[in-house]
Formats: C-alpha cells, structure tokens, sequence
C-alpha cells in the first residue's frame, strides 16, 4: 500500500516533465511521422498517400548521395573533434590561473551561433577579402588567394576548419569534466610506481573518462549527421549539389519545394538512421564498460 | 455626495461613448514583411505612406530566400502579416494555394488599376481573380563600366548589341590587367540568372520554363548559344574565378567594385549609385540577344498583396489602392528614380534620368514567366535551372546540361 502511495507522489513528481515532452517531444513525432504518409504541401492541401513518401525517398539519388556525403562528414570530422578536444582536455584539465583561460577561451566560441560562426567563416575564406585566404598566402602556404567552395575538397575542409574552432571547446569540456572525476590518488600512486605521461593516460585516464569521451562522441556524430547551418550558409549545396547534407536536402524539399509530406518521410528515415547509430555506440560503450 | 453620484455616472457615460465612437476611427498599426533586396525601395515607399496616415505600418525585412518559406508557414499558423511584398513570380503559387485575398472587385472600381503594367496584372491574375499589384518594380538590363571601355579603346557610348558583341568587348577589357574582367554572373545563384541570363535566351527566341505537362522547357537555339559564350568566356579567364560559387553575395557588389566590364543588373542599380556610387562612370543598356536588335528583360520586382484571413484587411486594402495613386507613383517611386508601375505616369518630371528610360524599354521589351513550382524549376539550390548553368559553363557539357534541365522541369510540371 505504501509502495502504491509512493508511487503515485512520483507520478506527481514526474507529471511536469512527462507533460513537455509528451507537448514538445512526443506529439510533434507522431505528427511528423503521420505527415510521412501524407502529400501535405506548405501551401496547404494534401492527402493520405501510405508508402508513396518512402517508396520515393529511397528511390531518390540526391537523398542519399545527400546521405553518404553526411556520413562522410561525420567520419572526418568525429576523430578530429574527439582527439582535440582529448588533447586539449588533457592540457586543460589541472586548476591552474592559466589553464583556466585556455579553457574559457577555447570554450567561447561555442557560445557562438553556429550561423554567426557560419558567416563569419564564410568570408574569411573569401577569396577577394578573406583574411583566412590571405594568412595563408602571406606563410607562402598557397602562391594565390584560394576559392574554397569551387571544389568538394577544399569545401568541406573550410567547413570542418570553421566547426572545429566553433564546437571543439565543449567535447573538451565534456572529456575534462571527466578526467576531473578521476581520484587524484591514482595519479599519487602512478607517480610514486614511476608511471610516465603516456602509460598515465593509456592506462588510468582513457578507461576512467571513458564514459565522457562516449558521451562526446555520441552528441558530435548527432550534431555531425543532423549538419544544416553551415553547409547552407558556406556552400549552398555547391559546386553543383554535392555539399548538400541530409537534413539541407530535407530542407530543400520540405520549405523550398513545398513537399512537407516528403521531407517528413526523409526526416523519419534521418531519424531512425540517427537513432541506430547512437544505439550502436552505447551497446559498444556497454560492452566495453563489461 | 449627492450630487457626485451622478456626477460619476456622467462621467462614466461619457468615457464609454467616447471610446464607442473612438474606436472605429483609431489608427491601426499594421504589419508588412518585405523581401530584403526589395527592402530600399519598400521603405522609402511605406515612410512615405507613414508621412501622410494615420494607419502606421511596421515594415520588417526578411531575406529573400526565407520570405516566401516564412509566409507559407505563417499562413498555415494564421500569423501572417497585414500586407506582403514578394518576388512576383510566386503569384501563381500563392494564388493557386487560396493563401491571398482577392482583390479584383476592389481593383476593378479603381481607376488608377486601367494603366496598371499589363505584366504585373497578368502575374497577379489566377482564374479571372486579382490578388495583388505590382508594388516596387524592377526589371533586368546590362551594365557597362565606361571607365573600362575608355581604358580597353572602346567607344564608353556605344554597349554590346549582342551575345556575341559582350564576349568581343570582354576579351579587350580582359586585356587591360590581371584584376580586370570583361564580365561578371553569379555562377551558384539561380535567381540573379533568371533575371540577368535568361533575357539573353529569350531575347534570342528561346523558351524557357514549360507552364504544364502539354508546354515546352528549354526550347530554342539561343539557350545553347549563349551558355556556349558564357562557357567561352569562363575558359578565357574573363569572368573572375569566385563567381562561380557566388550564390549571390557579390551580384551587384562585383560591378561596384569597378574592375569588371560588363554585367547583367536590375533598375535597382540606379537608385544604389546614386545614393552610394555618385562618380562611377557606368551605363545601361537592354539585355540583347543573337541579332541586333534583338533585346529583353525580366520584369521582377514585388507585387504587394493581403495574405488571406489578416487581421487588419480593411486598413490593408486602403494601403493596396494607394500604392496605385499619384502620390505614391510620383514621390515614392519615381522621385527615387524607381520606374512607375502606372503607364500613364511613365513620363513624370522624374523620368529624365536616361537611365531610367532604359528599364521603362526594358519593362516594355520584357517578359515574367506565368509558372508555377518556379522555386523548384528554378530557385532551388538543386534547381534544373542552376544545375544546367553550372555543368553546361563549369564543367563543359552543354548538351547533356540541357537535356538533363529540361527532362527535370517537364518532370516537376507533370508531379
């Protein structure tokens, strides 16, 4: 009877949170995916069309050569993200004046609107004014001031340069907060058994921030798969279409051509791609844990 | 006390009769979104409407590539604003989709709306209904730098009159130095082509968006010609090497600059050198196309219409008929050498700009695509339209380039 009493004042207590994300979570899912079976249109109209929406989207190459291209962007720019922000944890993570700075000042950006952050990229890597361009030029790293998005390459490096100054400092963060949890008198005893740097960090930090450096890489790949702003913004989908990300391509269909029941159909497949991937990674993360 | 009572209530009386009558005759503020590169034009003409009403409208800009997308969703929300300025060729959409009010009974006992342009009242027509004037016209015409001319031994006065003639001058302007260009396109921005390259086609003869299943996409030999010349010219170096991932960043900003030749344009150019550029020696002339004498444009601009269901149709109306009043015309366009959007107001005391008189050709010799999924046949990042551009000048397969568009828009006209 108690048990009962007791969980009914947590129902009470969970009510708050259960009702935003039924409102803000789950209703917009459901609609969105009952969207998918529809022909809905932004300018209004449409009707039940069942499998038509996804029939179409995985017979549709744009879609996932707007995919692979995601995925591709996603397996450069994690281990870039991961690594440097270990690295930078690592540096940063004793309390000292200094170190402290290091570590707000790599963090700021992050507090930066991916557009801002986006635009202001975009005309450093100008090739008329773009001070980007012309530091290069001026270390004779390049001969002449480059056009960055007239080709793939060059595009998606400029894009992970910009991403990478503006998101690393949290992966850091995240990865110190981590190494901070680890007891000091580890590293005492380590110490004392003569243990160097790297046997320090092979051995004592990885396994026991483990837990951190998965959460960041979690979100990073979720951040990395769901890329719109700075694709649009940098690129606009070029040269010729093949800097189009997923979500940028769902865009396209959802508000540029007005096909909202498509986009969500392209949405839900996006999202269950996503959520496969992130159930992977933590069965991984499990596995490693046992 | 007595006698405050019905002091009181006299009072009080008195203050509901009061607002009772106030309240029809009180000003209502309204609100109006304005596509961001027709935003100059828009301001100065609702500063000017603000100047002389009671009705204050509150005009927001929004990036031209948002506002259609914003309007469709507000719509859907029922947060729509008063009054809407938009790119015209979205007319059919809107018109189709029952999001706009209609006006031609309104329109119909305006006798100003007789000498409306005939393009903007096509545009704005769907089934024998009105649903907007045109608002801040534009129309598409090519520039020519004379200071380059005079420096390459080209007559300042005398413009190419034909696709041919811009590749000939392009070359000896080239010629001039390494940071000179003979020409200048947004090579990834599908709308500024539409308006700047497209009248090169058509003024050759072409055909280019198809209005259903039954019609005909990309039809003509002048579409080959000119993305030959254009590919011709890219190969040459006589256009600068960013303009082909320009997604339109740079479409006036190059010209401005001053080191490029020649470059397609809008009437809204006047306004902006006047204001900006008082010195820079430039001219316009009419988009020309194989032949000489051959020319066209592309009407654009904004048509300015109430989205259905607005909260303040009445005031909005009011503002709808006096966008075609003299007042309007006369001081809020053509004071500000914006072309007038009545034909009987053409010739005003401030049309003796001759380059005003070239768009008011140009607007004559011009032509506005009655389509509709113009957004997915063209302004799309992935359009048929742009994609053809790119690979036909960019990568060199100019058969292939038009076979694919024209394959896709009779593809997205049959959907």
């Amino acid at each position: 009877m108690k048990i009962k009493r007791n969980g009914w004042v947590g129902l009470a207590w969970l009510s708050p949170t259960l009702l935003f994300v039924s409102v803000f979570v789950l209703w917009p899912m459901v609609h969105l995916v009952w969207l998918s079976f529809t022909s809905t249109s932004l300018l209004g109209g449409g009707e039940w069309v069942g499998f038509k929406n996804y029939t179409t989207a995985f017979n549709d190459p744009k879609f996932w050569a707007a995919f692979r291209f995601t995925l591709l962007y996603t397996v450069i720019l994690t281990p870039i993200l991961m690594g440097l922000g270990f690295a930078l944890a690592l540096l940063v993570s004793p309390n000292t004046p200094l170190r402290r700075v290091t570590r707000t000042v790599t963090f700021l950006p992050v507090v930066i609107g991916l557009a801002s952050s986006s635009l202001l990229w975009f005309w450093l890597f100008d090739q008329q004014v773009g001070l980007f361009n012309r530091l290069l030029v001026d270390l004779n790293i390049l001969s002449q001031p480059l056009v960055w998005f007239r080709k793939v390459d060059t595009a998606m490096i400029a894009v992970i340069i910009s991403v990478t100054w503006k998101v690393v400092g949290f992966g850091m963060i995240l990865i110190m907060a981590g190494i901070q949890s680890i007891p000091s008198d580890l590293f005492e005893a380590a110490r004392i058994d003569g243990a160097s740097l790297w046997l320090r960090v092979r051995r004592i930090i990885l396994p026991l921030a483990l837990r951190s450096i998965l959460m960041a890489t979690v979100l990073s790949v979720i951040g990395s798969m769901l890329a719109f702003d700075q694709f649009y913004l940098m690129t606009g989908g070029g040269p010729r279409g093949k800097t189009f990300t997923s979500v940028y391509w769902i865009y396209q269909n959802s508000f540029v051509r007005f096909d909202l029941g498509y986009g969500a159909a392209l949405s839900v497949i996006l999202m269950l791609v996503i959520m496969a991937m992130t159930a992977l990674q933590l069965t991984l993360q499990s596995r490693g844990k046992a | 006390m007595k006698t405050m009572l019905p002091r009181f209530g006299r009072g009080l009386m008195t203050c509901a009769l009061a607002l009772a009558t106030a309240t029809p005759l009180m000003a209502e503020d309204l609100t109006m979104w304005v596509r961001e590169s027709a935003a100059d034009p828009g301001t100065l003409m609702v500063n000017l409407w603000n100047s002389t009403h009671d009705n204050k409208i509150t005009l927001t800009a929004i990036p031209d590539n948002q506002l259609v997308t914003k309007l469709a969703t507000s719509s859907q929300t029922g947060d729509a604003p008063d009054l809407v300025s938009f790119d015209l060729i979205y007319m059919p959409d809107f018109m189709k989709a029952g999001l706009l009010t209609d006006l031609t009974e309104q329109l119909a006992a305006d006798g100003n709306y007789a000498t409306h342009i005939q393009a903007y009242k096509d545009i704005a027509t769907y089934e024998g209904k009105t649903f907007g004037v045109g608002f801040t016209p534009d129309v598409s015409v090519l520039a020519w730098n004379k200071d380059l001319f005079r420096q390459a031994g080209l007559d300042p006065e005398k413009p190419p009159q034909t696709i041919a003639e811009i590749h000939e001058m392009a070359t000896k302007i080239r010629a001039i130095g390494p940071d000179t260009y003979g020409f200048y396109f947004s090579g990834s921005c599908p709308g500024c082509n539409i308006f700047v390259t497209s009248p090169l086609m058509v003024a050759g003869g072409a055909k280019i968006l198809p209005k259903d299943a039954n019609d005909t996409a990309l039809d003509g030999e002048a579409i080959k010609v000119v993305l030959e010349t254009y590919k011709a010219m890219w190969e040459e170096g006589l256009i600068p090497e960013s303009a082909e991932v320009d997604t339109g960043a740079n479409f006036v900003s190059a010209f401005v600059g001053g080191n490029i030749g020649i470059a397609g344009t809008g009437g809204f150019l006047i306004s902006l050198m006047e204001r900006e550029h008082p010195d820079f020696d430039y001219g316009l002339t009419l988009l020309p196309g194989l032949e000489p004498g051959q020319v066209s444009g592309f009407v654009g601009g904004d048509v300015v219409a109430i989205p259905a269901n607005g909260k303040n149709e009445a005031a909005a109306r009011e503002f709808v008929t006096w966008v075609l009043s003299d007042e309007a015309q006369l001081e809020g366009l053509a004071k500000n050498s914006i072309l007038t959007t009545r034909t009987d107001l053409a010739d005003n005391e401030y049309a003796q700009n001759p380059k005003v008189q070239v768009t008011a050709q140009a607007l004559a010799a011009g032509y506005v695509p009655w389509v509709f999924h113009f957004a997915d046949m063209v302004n799309s990042d992935s359009s048929p339209w742009i994609t053809m551009l790119q690979t036909a000048i960019f990568d060199g397969d100019v058969d292939g380039a038009i076979e694919t568009a024209r394959a896709e828009m009779m593809a997205i006209v049959q959907r």
